[in-house]
């Protein structure tokens, strides 16, 4: 018997080496289209652009090495540093969205009447289209039929509109609310989901330790909200800083430089001067960035964001 | 029937499918057209296509149109996938940079063969389409900037007639202020507002185009006295922020006295503003007659495979018959000299006012401005341009802005050789 099961074991090895090869292969063939997809429009272009920030490069010439030099230029770049200013501004106002979003969700993830209702008129703002939205706020803030100068003169709050996106003092934050509008419904949906996955135990447990509502807030609910508020934060800043439709259409990345952004600068520089290699150089620059941030944003929640839980 | 005779009447059915296809691709040559904003003009091009074709027989014609901030972008990526279309229409100076950089074809010697197509222009307008020596496009539809003036506003101030010195412009401009109205407005982008410049003698560059020659007493004058209007309400402060939908609505909306402005504004303000009548606007040269023209030029791409039937497109497109209609079309200026003064005598019975606006367009061609034939225009106008918009809007005071404003010329014109 012994025996039989002995010369039955290198074959039992055997299949199971072929089910395991088979279905490591099963895997690959999933893993492949997608893999070849990211390759394809992410990895060699990020290559490519890398590679073009060390060239001298024009659609009608061929390349030559340039070394530093764009990176160079980049540190002279007055244009270069106000792109990045107004970046990282729209970055910051990320939290600003966010905590209007949790107060939200706060509000839809109670008892109240109709919730179902608001959290649809809230998450309509997200599917819509960007460029709508641009065109709508800009609609809005216009200075001579907007409907937010109306209602300002309308309650007696100005005597004189203000022209919001032709001014350097309101363009950039006028920017930012219409794009914080259009990411609350996002926002709110991530940290709802979040607000709904915190055990009713722990508050229950907690008032009847005495804990008042701010203290179950500040001790149980934001910190077990931290990795929602992280993935709400890292998306809603990428998509903020790529936000190139809400900024374009609304005020073309002016008056003057008020509110060019990384990308909106990086698009004119290589579709309005045709100088695709240093745009190269600032996308360089861009990446690293929002690299630095993400990994930033990970290390202050946890540092286990994209962890997977293999037990 | 039998299966033999089935197969042998698919293949001839293909064959003869496929025949005449292949027959086109022997004879049939393609053009392909990429316009600038004009998809409105689909029925009088398609008539243009249809006379071409007929006397062109195998030609076959593709038409693109792509809205103006989108054109660049897609014909530079056509560049570089070796597929730039043949003909090409341009505009403003980004024309420069393609020529410099080979992306053109010379109309030179095309124009040295037939003289006669030379001589349909005005000078001055065909002239402006040429870079070191060789020209580069054939004018398509002609701009330039002129003063729009608001009839009525002037009336109410007590103002007779339309400013006769820069010292008029503003001094008129103040005079209207009051309240929500404002003076004077002017375009701000390609180089239309330097005619304000230059009636105050300010040049951009020195004359060998190696340094900035901007940075002079007189320019610090007016960029203080044009910063004083501006904040004491003479001049709007559009004039300096917005693009085109800002001033022109503006000007519209009959609350300023005066827009410096090119021809292509006459016909937004006219649909936006229902003041606007021969009795209440005026068009007029600005004083000194300057003026920055916005013109549209058909070139033809190095890429392109057929550069002679091409260049027999454009000279169809430019010929006295087409243009006319064209002019007629969309009441625009050609440069083409006899379709003008054919179009604009009809336009003076239909529409006076207009034809008044278009006048402006063929009168002082010789003082064109602020259309340098530089391959980095796009470069030299950031360099330039923000500083000035912090001069007139108080941001930082006319000495310091100027300089700041030549130390980036001037290190783009050294970077540029």
């Amino acid at each position: 018997m012994a025996a039989i099961l002995e010369a039955q074991a290198p074959m039992r090895a055997g299949t199971l080496l072929r089910e395991r090869t088979r279905r490591t292969l099963l895997v690959w063939c999933f893993l492949v289209p997608s893999l070849a997809i990211f390759l394809i429009y992410r990895i060699i272009p990020l290559a490519w652009n890398v590679i073009l920030s060390f060239e001298y490069w024009t659609p009608l010439r061929p390349a030559e090495f340039a070394g530093l030099d764009h990176y160079q230029d980049l540190l002279d770049d007055e244009v270069f540093w106000q792109a990045l200013w107004n970046t990282v501004m729209v970055i910051a106002s990320a939290p600003i969205g966010i905590a209007i979003a949790l107060a939200l969700a706060l509000l839809v993830n109670s008892d109240i009447r109709g919730r179902d209702v608001y959290r649809t008129i809230i998450f309509l703002s997200y599917p819509l289209m960007t460029v709508a939205v641009a065109i709508i706020w800009r609609w809005m803030f216009d200075e001579r039929v907007g409907l937010i100068n109306y209602t300002a003169r309308l309650l007696n709050l100005i005597d004189k509109p203000i022209p919001f996106l032709n001014s350097f003092t309101f363009a950039l934050p006028s920017v930012i609310a219409a794009n914080i509008w259009q990411m609350l419904g996002f926002y709110m949906i991530i940290l709802l989901t979040g607000l709904q996955n915190i055990p009713h135990e722990l508050h229950e447990a907690a008032a009847i330790d005495g804990a008042s509502l701010w203290q179950r807030f500040w001790r149980i609910t934001l910190p077990l909200l931290r990795p929602s508020v992280f993935l709400a934060f890292v998306i809603g800043m990428l998509n903020s800083v790529t936000s190139f439709d809400l900024v374009y259409v609304m005020t073309g990345g002016g008056p003057g430089r008020a509110t060019e952004i990384l990308v909106t600068y990086i698009y004119k520089l290589g579709f309005g001067q045709t100088k695709f290699d240093y745009a190269a150089a600032v996308t360089v620059v861009f990446f690293v960035l929002l690299i630095g941030i993400a990994w930033g944003a990970n290390r202050l929640s946890g540092g286990d964001a994209g962890a997977v839980d293999t037990q | 029937m039998d299966r033999r005779t089935v197969l042998k009447a698919a293949l001839a059915g293909a064959g003869s499918l496929a025949a005449p296809a292949y027959l086109r691709a022997q004879s049939a040559k393609k053009l392909s057209l990429l316009t600038w904003n004009i998809a409105d003009q689909q029925a009088l091009f398609a008539q243009e296509f249809a006379e071409f074709k007929a006397a062109n027989p195998g030609v076959e014609i593709e038409w693109l149109d792509k809205k103006g901030p989108d054109l660049p972008a897609f014909y530079q990526t056509q560049i570089v996938a070796g597929t730039p279309p043949d003909i090409v229409d341009l505009q403003g100076a980004i024309w420069v940079q393609y020529a410099a950089d080979g992306g053109l074809v010379d109309l030179t010697p095309y124009l040295k063969n037939e003289p006669e197509i030379a001589k349909r222009f005005n000078p001055d307008y065909l002239g402006g389409w040429a870079y070191q020596g060789k020209t580069y496009l054939l004018p398509f539809y002609v701009a330039k900037t002129l003063l729009f003036y608001n009839k009525t506003m002037f009336k109410e101030a007590g103002l007779e007639g339309p400013p006769q010195s820069f010292d008029d412009i503003l001094g008129f401009a103040q005079k209207m202020a009051k309240g929500e109205k404002t003076g004077f407005l002017t375009l701000n982008f390609d180089w239309l507002y330097w005619p304000l410049f230059k009636m105050n003698g300010v040049e951009l560059l020195s004359t060998d185009g190696k340094k900035a020659a901007f940075n002079t007493p007189q320019t610090v004058d007016l960029l203080g006295r044009l910063a004083k209007a501006t904040d004491a309400g003479g001049i709007n402060k559009i004039a300096w922020t917005g693009r085109w939908v800002e001033p022109n609505g503006a000007f519209a909306s009959g609350t300023v006295g005066m827009l410096h402005a090119h021809s292509a504004s006459y016909f937004f303000v006219k649909g936006q503003g229902p003041w606007i009548n021969g009795e209440t606007l005026g068009a007029t040269q600005v004083p000194g007659f300057w003026s920055t023209p916005t013109n549209h030029g058909f070139a033809i791409s190095k890429g392109s495979k057929n550069p002679d039937l091409a260049w027999s497109f454009i000279k169809h497109m430019t010929s006295d018959k087409s243009a006319l209609t064209f002019f007629k079309s969309r009441s625009v200026l050609t440069a083409n000299i006899a379709a003008d003064t054919e179009g604009l005598a009809a336009l003076e019975k239909s529409e006076p006012l207009a034809a008044a606006v278009l006048r402006t367009q063929i009168e002082h061609t010789d003082k064109l401005t602020g259309n340098w034939p530089l391959p980095y225009d796009a470069e030299l106008k950031d360099a330039l341009w923000p500083e000035i918009q912090n001069a007139v809007l108080g941001r930082k005071d006319a000495r310091t802005a100027l300089s700041d404003a030549e130390r980036n010329v001037n290190r783009l014109l050294a970077r540029k050789g």
